[in-house]
């Protein structure tokens, strides 16, 4: 049930002014997002088109704590089909920025391990320019298991196998234990500082 | 053939787990008689984890500014840098606002929209073009081939150099070659699962598992592709899969570049066939 004096009436204009989020308001719900999406194979609950209708109620709480938002591919084929150009992908992005907002605030709480992925992703970049995937798993697995040594136990579960096939083939070496940066760290840093998230 | 000299990003994964596509990228241009000018210092693209877009726009100015610096177009690899690479320099490119307010984090970020971003296999099917390829050819490849696009090639139509209801680059460049296309419309653009590996792997093991065992089925020698992401899914976790999802698949996965190399009769270690997680030695004693 909608309750209506729960509804946010600037949720729409809050996510306009996201880069990525301008054309909420030209959705008119022809569900080709939905129906062409290869998630909904595996989360029938995804529904794109309804995460649109619900933003342009004003369902905001409902919107930024539903998990689903965070099992897009980014495949682009939404935005692709799009009669309107919503620009679906980008939009599901600015909203997924938002929220991970309030869940910074502790505002909301997200059921899903992908922010942590993204934002260790991201401290790899800031700190070194390129990805060092060690750093990236050595950050992510503890955040995401709740404490260091469950966290490491879940990386080598995941990765023993394909980190020893990596291995055998020259792809892994003890170079890739060590980070490779960009000369220009100090760029990087500030583009962080400016552009990324505060 | 106008292409002579360009800048080329070869992204993170060039040194590691796609070190044979940045192998038979670098070997095929030189066999082409096309210079690569690796951009240098290079920082990564943002890939999929960097989701704000003037984050990516100025992640990306700094790497266009350099090769700008030089005079060159851009090339890369890999589908996931390309986009990343042009969506910024659309966006740079439109709005002056934009790249002030990039300028303005630091002078090296200053790009002034002079220069083009290219998807390898865009240079060569568009730009160096088939007739001349065609000339340069000395072996066929008288293979099966699942001729598979994945997302950025051809999504959004934005930055995608292709038809996205039906991509035909890459079929275009096998048959030229000799190989044979196998029945695989269905799954030429559907996501690898690549960017749900980390957070939802039984999602991505299915999604990539769909894609080939459809190859499989087909008859396919090989997958042939162009992404690093799609290439660790698909070959470098194709282990992974089979025992999770309790299959046997066994099926090579190559390179666009690798196979264009073999054609123009480069070494097949020269193009890093020998780094290829699945096997492909069944498929070399099909290059005559």
């Amino acid at each position: 049930m909608i309750k209506t004096w729960e509804l946010d009436p600037n949720f729409k204009e809050e996510i306009m002014n996201e880069r990525g989020g301008e054309h909420l308001t030209a959705c008119f719900q022809c569900s080709t997002c939905t129906l062409g999406c290869p998630i909904i194979d595996y989360v029938p609950t995804y529904n794109p088109r309804k995460i649109i209708q619900m933003s342009l109620l004003g369902m905001r709480k409902e919107v930024l704590s539903n998990p689903d938002l965070w099992v897009c591919l980014i495949c682009q084929t939404c935005t692709a089909r799009c009669p309107q150009d919503v620009r679906i992908s980008d939009l599901l992005g600015a909203i997924r920025r938002i929220a991970d907002k309030e869940a910074e605030a502790g505002k909301i709480k997200i059921e899903s391990s992908r922010p942590i992925f993204d934002k260790a992703f991201q401290h790899q970049l800031a700190k070194y320019g390129r990805l060092y995937d060690m750093g990236l798993a050595k950050e992510y697995y503890p955040k995401r298991e709740g404490s260091f040594f469950k966290g490491m136990m879940a990386m080598m579960n995941d990765y023993k196998d394909f980190g020893m096939r990596m291995f055998k083939k020259g792809k892994m070496g003890p170079k890739a234990m060590f980070p490779e940066k960009v000369k220009d760290l100090a760029v990087m840093k500030k583009i962080f500082e400016e552009m990324g998230e505060k | 053939m106008s292409v002579t000299k360009l800048a080329y990003y070869p992204g993170c994964p060039s040194d590691a787990t796609a070190m044979e596509q940045d192998m038979s990228t670098k070997a095929v241009f030189e066999k082409l008689g096309v210079e690569l000018v690796e951009v240098e210092d290079w920082n990564c693209c943002g890939a999929a984890e960097v989701e704000d877009p003037e984050l990516v726009y100025a992640l990306n100015a700094r790497n266009l500014a350099i090769a700008e610096k030089e005079g060159l177009d851009i090339v890369t690899p890999c589908s996931i840098c390309y986009y990343n690479l042009e969506r910024s320099n659309q966006a740079l490119k439109a709005d002056e606002g934009l790249r002030a307010k990039v300028k303005g984090i630091d002078s090296s970020l200053d790009y002034n929209g002079k220069i083009k971003a290219k998807h390898v296999l865009d240079v060569f099917v568009n730009d160096i073009g088939l007739e001349e390829l065609s000339s340069k050819i000395s072996k066929k490849l008288n293979l099966k081939i699942a001729p598979y696009y994945g997302c950025y090639i051809s999504r959004p139509p934005e930055t995608g150099f292709d038809d996205p209801d039906d991509p035909d680059t890459m079929d275009k460049l096998i048959e030229l070659m000799g190989g044979e296309i196998v029945p695989f419309s269905q799954m030429k653009t559907l996501c690898c699962g690549g960017p749900l590996m980390m957070t939802r792997s039984d999602i991505a093991f299915d999604m990539a598992m769909k894609i080939l065992d459809t190859a499989k089925s087909a008859g396919a020698d090989c997958i042939a592709l162009a992404c690093p992401l799609c290439g660790m899914m698909l070959d470098g976790k194709q282990a992974d899969i089979e025992k999770a999802l309790h299959v046997e698949i066994d099926m090579p996965v190559v390179y666009i570049t690798q196979l264009l190399g073999l054609a123009l009769g480069i070494d097949a270690n020269e193009l890093g066939l020998n780094k290829n997680v699945v096997d492909t030695k069944d498929i070399l004693g099909k290059v005559v």
